[in-house]
């Protein structure tokens, strides 16, 4: 197993996390641990969200980045870790 | 003296006789046109067309595995750092979205009856269907002192119809005597089981035309020789239900058709009865006959040494008024006893045989596994929580509700609201801390667990004239409506407000905290 799907393992293994996306600069899937349709549904919508957020951030002071992203929503938490060429989605249920 | 005279004669116009006219009038039609018109029939072509699947070229880009390593280790540790305190969080506990006003409201919506049997007779059991839509109710009496010679019946109601007369039921069942308790099959939202006075034990199919009944355990040895407490229909998840019908379709394996269009789940049905037996029962070959496939008998040696008494026979069988099965372990069940002892039983549990005075076909044995601690007078009501499996709650004659844990043999908690004999309580299906009863005084409780008050949320009237209110049931579809069944044979539906209906995070983890930790 290489190193990347062993860490995308440890975090998997985390209490009530249901999933997670990591996505190029173009919002495509490269790796997922959730089935096609809500990967394709999650990479598209959670990385434009994302690019919104970081040009918001960046706007209001052209020296700042975005560096964390958290929905919370009624059944879930999502979590976004955007770098330059990656962005990585975490989906977690806290209740569970 | 005479003379001669010549009158003049008279004349007049007969006036009865009238002459006639005629008259010449010439009429004529439009003159007739005649056109000649071609037609021709169309001609068809069979076309096919097909959707692709979208969904199939789904495909993983492709990237530097060395630069993703080296992104996902920089992001690794604050990320297991956000899932951590995710899950340690108390932000959002107790965080609910109000929506509208009076979310936590309950109100009575419809109230039903049927005219000719309310009279004499009170309402004994109701139940909701399996689609939610369709509300049954049985007539009868409890306070029988003689043969019963009432003329009973099972009604129900639809919600959905629009043009329902409260007094006037969409179908009615007559039965000859009365009917003591009613279930909805669990996923056939035709077929209905119920007992009667006489421990007979029945199933109908509403959607059939003429004869609705379509099984009956019939009166004898093998059925119940008292009154039927309650049946309950054994899910397609517990093994035994699954022997059985495996048993079952072994033995009708020819008669298709007509089976499997009746019975899409398993055609198992539980009886208990006034007489100590629970019954296991399936539906007999072509013959409407239920057939008594298993069966156990709650016997005076379960009972704990306090409540022995002294002379009487340790295979005596003690009265079963209510039984509830765990939701997630489907063989263990809760049984509870006109002694007011509650019985934790198990469908294969290899207790005691039954004493050599019951005649059974099928030997019968104690499923007792456990005894709790006894209610002060006959046990009403018994429910197992939807959502804990450790945790069931009773109501019993002695006024109170007792909630427990499996584990303990006393109860947690007990509320005793002061309203006289509980009839019934349940959980609700959607807040696990959430549970109704029902009183003598005609009242509606709703109480919630988490308040760590015993006091109820809400009081409201359920009884029409005050009459008590015997039987309670949530709806498991429409989860906001609640059925409750009345002394004066009325059957009254409540709505639910937002709140009491909609689940909130952690109520689990709450009600586990009210039966482990409070003695």
């Amino acid at each position: 197993m290489s190193e990347v799907e062993e860490t995308l393992k440890r975090i998997q293994s985390h209490r009530g996390v249901q999933g997670i996306i990591v996505v190029n600069c173009e919002g495509i899937p490269i790796r997922t641990t959730l089935d096609n349709s809500s990967t394709v549904q999650y990479a598209g919508l959670i990385h434009q969200l994302a690019q919104k957020a970081r040009s918001t951030v960046r706007d209001l002071d052209p020296q700042n980045d975005l560096t964390f992203l958290r929905i919370r929503s009624k059944k879930h938490e999502i979590m976004c870790a955007p770098e330059k060429d990656y962005l990585l989605i975490c989906v977690q249920n806290p209740e569970n | 003296m005479f003379t001669d005279e010549d009158l003049e004669s008279i004349e007049f116009k007969s006036n009865w006789k009238k002459e006639r006219y005629t008259d010449d009038v010439g009429v004529q039609t439009k003159e007739l046109k005649v056109d000649e018109v071609r037609v021709q029939s169309r001609e068809y072509y069979d076309e096919e067309t097909q959707t692709e699947n979208e969904g199939g070229d789904f495909q993983l880009a492709e990237t530097d595995p060395e630069k993703l390593a080296k992104f996902l280790r920089k992001i690794e540790p604050e990320l297991i750092k956000m899932i951590e305190r995710n899950n340690k969080s108390v932000a959002f506990e107790g965080y609910v979205i109000a929506k509208g006003e009076e979310s936590s409201s309950i109100a009575c919506i419809h109230t039903f009856s049927h005219a000719e049997l309310r009279q004499e007779l009170q309402i004994t059991g109701v139940s909701w269907n399996s689609s939610g839509s369709v509300l049954a109710a049985t007539y009868g009496r409890y306070d029988h002192e003689d043969w019963c010679t009432h003329k009973s019946g099972l009604c129900t109601w639809s919600l959905d119809r629009r043009n329902m007369q409260a007094d006037k039921p969409q179908t009615v069942i007559d039965s000859p005597s009365c009917l003591m308790c009613v279930e909805f099959h669990p996923t056939n939202p035709a077929l209905i089981a119920g007992g009667n006075f006489n421990g007979e034990v029945m199933v109908w199919d509403l959607s059939k035309e003429d004869d609705l009944l379509v099984a009956t355990s019939g009166i004898g040895d093998d059925a119940h020789r008292e009154p039927v407490a309650k049946v309950y229909w054994l899910k397609d998840q517990s093994a035994k239900g699954r022997k059985y019908n495996n048993c079952w379709s072994g033995v009708v394996g020819l008669w298709t058709g007509l089976g499997s269009l009746l019975f899409g789940g398993t055609p198992v049905i539980m009886s208990v009865g006034a007489d100590g037996k629970i019954l296991i029962w399936t539906m007999s070959k072509k013959k409407p006959k239920l057939k008594l496939v298993d069966g156990f008998v709650l016997m005076n040696q379960s009972l704990p040494r306090s409540m022995k008494v002294r002379g009487v026979r340790a295979d005596k069988e003690i009265g079963a008024t209510c039984i509830s099965f765990n939701s997630e372990d489907k063989d263990n069940f809760i049984v509870g006893s006109e002694s007011g002892c509650i019985f934790k039983c198990n469908l294969h549990s290899q207790g005691n045989p039954a004493g050599s005075q019951i005649v059974s076909s099928v030997p019968l044995r104690s499923p007792v596994t456990f005894t709790y601690n006894p209610h002060h007078g006959p046990v009403h009501s018994v429910d197992y929580s939807p959502f804990h499996r450790n945790a069931f709650i009773t109501s019993g004659m002695d006024q109170c509700i007792r909630v427990y844990n499996v584990l303990q043999d006393q109860p947690t908690v007990i509320v005793e609201p002061g309203e006289g004999y509980l009839y019934s309580a349940k959980w609700s299906p959607v807040k696990p801390t959430l549970l109704a009863a029902v009183t003598e005084s005609g009242y509606i409780l709703i109480y919630d667990l988490k308040t760590g008050q015993l006091v109820p949320l809400h009081k409201i009237q359920a009884g029409v004239n005050n009459s008590p209110v015997y039987t309670l049931q949530f709806n498991r579809n429409k989860r906001n409506l609640i059925a409750t069944g009345d002394g004066a044979g009325y059957v009254s539906v409540f709505k639910l407000g937002e709140e009491l209906s909609s689940p909130t995070p952690r109520d689990v983890e709450l009600l586990s905290s009210v039966i482990n930790t409070s003695d």
